[in-house]
This record gives structure tokens, sequence and C-alpha cells, in this order.
């Protein structure tokens, strides 16, 4: 691991600025019918209130407000945004070709990033109308999945992806379950993923244990779900693509190259 | 009486060394007119099977020159399947469909005892298939080939050209946006280019000769009277409700011939 972005202290305000940020911007869009949901450290922070308290407890610091969204709504969300006294830099939205926004608060310091229609960084994470299945953040598996995309991944993806593993259970259902007969069938499409997910969930279940503030049983618990998710994974029926690329392995770069993904 | 596996298998190997790069794999291919060949050892043990689909990773994987440069050092036994999902020739053909379907294989080793002497592909049953259709040569429709090769009028030659050779066809059929048959191009149309060289500007519709179109219900008298007359060697099939619609065929003077040739037509009593 590396690159400490996302790592330090941070002290109650500061969270609290970041969080009270977020319910002010996800009321407007409800109030305005505009489909944004909430990605990134604070999306695990809401989606596990019995673990969110790692966070905090193993250094993971907010640094901005992620949000996914569907293209159409582009415009009412460039609107909303200018409204809530943000200012959108143009430049990131023009080169990502209308795939990512990036806006501006000149006021609080805060900034919010905006990803349409897919996560596009080692490997694309597409929101495929899953963005209606959970509520504010997206689903569970693609919460994981977000993290286990990484090729570099850095700590805080790892403290992030051990809350939720802890949290949640697994199964193959979307509410307050990690899906993973979703997330086996993303990365039987897909063998770049495939290889990226399992070698970090291989390294979520080795770091665990180098967390003080687990407990045996909490490593105990994350160990198990790896094992779990791999296995479902392994299991998988893979189509003729998937084995093919499979045959040629690592011996060809598998992934995007991305300097810092948050 | 029960087909079995040695009545349609194509009998002999064709085989490469594991350290065999996947472009020399490609010219095999490419020049035995085949699907697949089998990677062996030294001693002639079957190790994998390496097929076309397999080769596409070379360009499916190629996106940028290091890519492209790893892929260029691979060889056969990097992408081979394995192991090589074999069928003894002496049982019954619904067994080696039974094989083909459960396992999502397109061909099987074939082993007499235990060891190798051909391959049963999903070709060898396709042409099964075709020797099943009973003889008749009543009317253009029994005998016209419905599987046409066809390409729009924009279509450049050299493209034109590099396609009938591979589909092993003598004439492209030329349509419109909206299936219209607009002419044909055969080898004759392009001969004149043997000796000048080919611009590569020129399109199919630059080279195509009319079309000469038969009605499907007409006779096989008929079609041989035209193709005679008029010194053709192909016409297109066509419905006289629909002349617009998208040609139902093409009949060639080798269909015409192949009729005459097959196991019980008059011609062969």
């Amino acid at each position: 691991m590396n690159n400490p972005v996302g790592m330090g202290e941070q002290d109650r305000s500061e969270r609290d600025k970041f969080e009270n940020e977020l319910k002010r911007i996800l009321k407007a869009s409800d109030d305005s019918a505009i489909l944004l949901r909430v990605i990134g450290s604070l999306a695990f922070q809401i989606h596990c209130p019995e673990y969110g308290y790692l966070q905090a407890a193993m250094g993971r610091a907010y640094t901005d407000i992620d949000f996914a969204a569907y293209s159409k709504q582009t415009k009412q969300i460039q609107a909303l945004m200018t409204s809530l006294g943000y200012t959108e830099n143009r430049e990131v939205f023009i080169a990502s070709e209308g795939d990512r926004s990036i806006y501006d608060n000149p006021g609080s310091g805060l900034h919010v990033d905006v990803f349409y229609e897919k996560l596009d960084f080692c490997h694309v994470i597409r929101w495929d109308g899953r963005l209606e299945v959970d509520s504010p953040t997206i689903p569970l598996t693609e919460l994981l999945l977000e993290k286990m995309q990484i090729v570099k991944i850095n700590e805080k993806d790892v403290i992030d992806s051990l809350m939720l593993l802890l949290e949640h259970p697994l199964g193959e259902k979307d509410k307050e379950t990690i899906n993973v007969k979703r997330a086996a069938m993303l990365c039987a499409n897909d063998w770049g993923l495939w290889r990226t997910t399992t070698m970090n969930l291989g390294k979520v279940k080795q770091l665990a244990h180098g967390y003080s503030q687990l407990s045996p049983e909490q490593k105990k618990k994350v160990e198990s779900q790896v094992d779990e998710i791999l296995a479902r994974l392994d299991k998988e029926t893979k189509p003729l693509a998937w084995r093919l690329r499979d045959r040629v392995g690592d011996r060809v770069k598998w992934y995007k190259e991305v300097d810092e993904v948050y | 009486m029960t087909k079995l596996v040695r009545d349609l298998m194509h009998r002999g190997l064709l085989t490469c060394k594991p350290d065999t790069r996947l472009g020399q794999v490609a010219v095999l291919l490419n020049q035995n007119h085949v699907h697949a060949l089998i990677v062996a050892d030294r001693d002639g043990r079957a190790l994998g099977i390496l097929s076309d689909y397999d080769l596409l990773a070379g360009e499916w994987l190629s996106s940028d020159s290091e890519s492209l440069a790893t892929m260029r050092k691979l060889t056969a036994s990097d992408l081979m399947s394995q192991p090589v999902d074999s069928v003894e020739a002496s049982v019954p053909l619904s067994e080696a469909v039974d094989q083909l379907i459960e396992k999502e294989v397109s061909r099987l080793l074939v082993t007499e005892n235990g060891k190798p002497v051909g391959v049963i592909s999903l070709s060898d049953f396709v042409a099964g298939i075709a020797q099943q259709e009973k003889p008749r040569r009543e009317t253009v429709g029994d005998v016209m080939s419905d599987a046409i090769l066809v390409c729009r009028e924009k279509t450049p030659i050299l493209s034109a050209a590099r396609t009938m050779t591979e589909a092993g066809w003598r004439s492209v059929l030329v349509v419109d946006a909206k299936g219209k048959a607009l002419g044909v191009v055969s080898g004759q149309d392009l001969l004149p280019f043997v000796k000048n060289g080919v611009d590569e500007k020129l399109t199919v519709s630059d080279v195509m000769h009319p079309a000469l179109t038969i009605d499907i219900h007409d006779s096989l008298r008929r079609a041989a009277d035209m193709l005679i007359k008029h010194h053709h060697h192909r016409l297109v099939v066509t419905d006289q409700n629909e002349p617009d619609a998208f040609p139902l065929g093409i009949i060639s003077s080798f269909d015409i011939v192949g009729a005459m040739a097959r196991p019980g037509s008059i011609w062969q009593a």
C-alpha cells in the first residue's frame, strides 16, 4: 500500500462539516428529484452504523464528497450545485467527456465529485440501473467493488472495506447485504476486474490481522467473509472470453493506470 | 443403422509443437483451411487444442506496443485449451453431440484405442445435416444456394476479393441499403486487375456486372437456358412478387452440376 491521502487525524467538528454538507446536498437533490447516490468514505460511514467508528479510530479522514449519478441529469446536477454555492471545474467535465464533474465550494473549502454512469478507474464499474437499488448510497456490492477495483489499494480503502465486511452479511440480494451473486457476475464478465478484486480481497484479509483496533473475533470474521466471497467468485461460470483471457494471465496488463483514485 | 463418429470424422491431424508462436499457428490454420490444430509433444501426444478463436486473443489484447510485444512472444502452449476433449471413433455420433453440447466446445479429438486419429467438429455435423437433404431437381429453389455472399456497393474491391478468397466463393452479390440486388462481382470482373493492379479507391460498384434474375419457382431447365443464352455463370434468385426485396439466393452452373452429381439424381442412375 502507498500514499497516505485520506489518512490522518480528523476531529469531530471537521467530520461533522463533511457529514452535514452531505445531508444538505442530499436534501436539495431529493427536493429537486435528482438521483444522487453517495460513494466513497461517507457512503461507508452511512452504511456502517456499528463499525463506522473504525474510520476515526484507524485515522481514516474524509477528503471530499463523492456521488454517483446518471448522465441524463447532468444539467440538473450542475444547476443544483450552483444553487448550493459550488463552482464547477469545467476542465474536468470536458476532459472526462462528461463522465465526471468536480465542484468546489469556496466558502467551506469542500469539494464534490460526481461520477456519471460509471466509475472508471483501474476497472469500470457501471451504475446500469443500480442507483435505484439503495439509498442514499450505491448498493453495498458496488461499494465493495469501488474499493476492490483499485490496483494500488491504499490503507483508507482497506479500512472502508473492513468496515463493510464486518457490518454486513453476504447474500444474493441487496438490502443491507453484500450481493455476492452480482459481484460474481461482474467479475465473470471482466477478467481484469476479477484479477484485481481477488488480489485485493486477499490483501484485506491479510492486513486485517495487523490492526490492533480489531478484536480476534473481528479479524476472524473478515477472514471468513473474504473466503466466502472468493469461493463464490470462483464458483461462478466463466464465459469463453474470460477463460481465454485467463490463459494469458498477468503477462498482459489487465488494468488502467491511475495515479490516485480519491 | 446407427451412425458412428468414424462415419463423420475428419481423418488426420494438423499439429504443432508447444513452442510454436501464435503467428506461425495462424499461418498453419490458414494454409490448411482448418479452424483448429492439436498441440502435440515430441512423441505426438496431444497436449491441447488451439483454435482460430483462441488466436483472436492476439488482436484483442494487443492494445499497445507493450502488449503486442508480449502477445507476439506467446506460444501455442500458452493459449491452448487443455485437456483435449476426445471421443472414440467407434461410439455413436449422438455421444459426440452430447459432449459438444455439454462441454460447450466446437470440436473433439477422435481416438481409436486411445490413439489420436482425427477430429470431429461442428463443421462435420453441419456437413452431415446437409447430406440429409433429399435430392430434388424440379425448380430453381431446389438447388440454389440460400446462403450467399453479399456486400454493399461501396465495398472496396480489395475487401471483396479477400472475402471471396477466404469464403471460397467465386462471386459476391452487391446490394443496396434495402437489400435490392444491384449487380454481381465475379472472378471474371476482377481479372483485368491481375495485370494492372487495383486502385484502392475502386469499389465493387465500379466493376460489377448487372444481376440476371430468375424466379425461385422457375424450372431448372429455364435456369440452364438463361445461363447458356446469356453466357452467365450465376443467376440471382428472387421472388417475382417482391422483385426489389433481398434476393432469396443464387443459382450457379456449379449448383446445377452439383445437383446432377448427387447420389440419387437421375444423372447417377
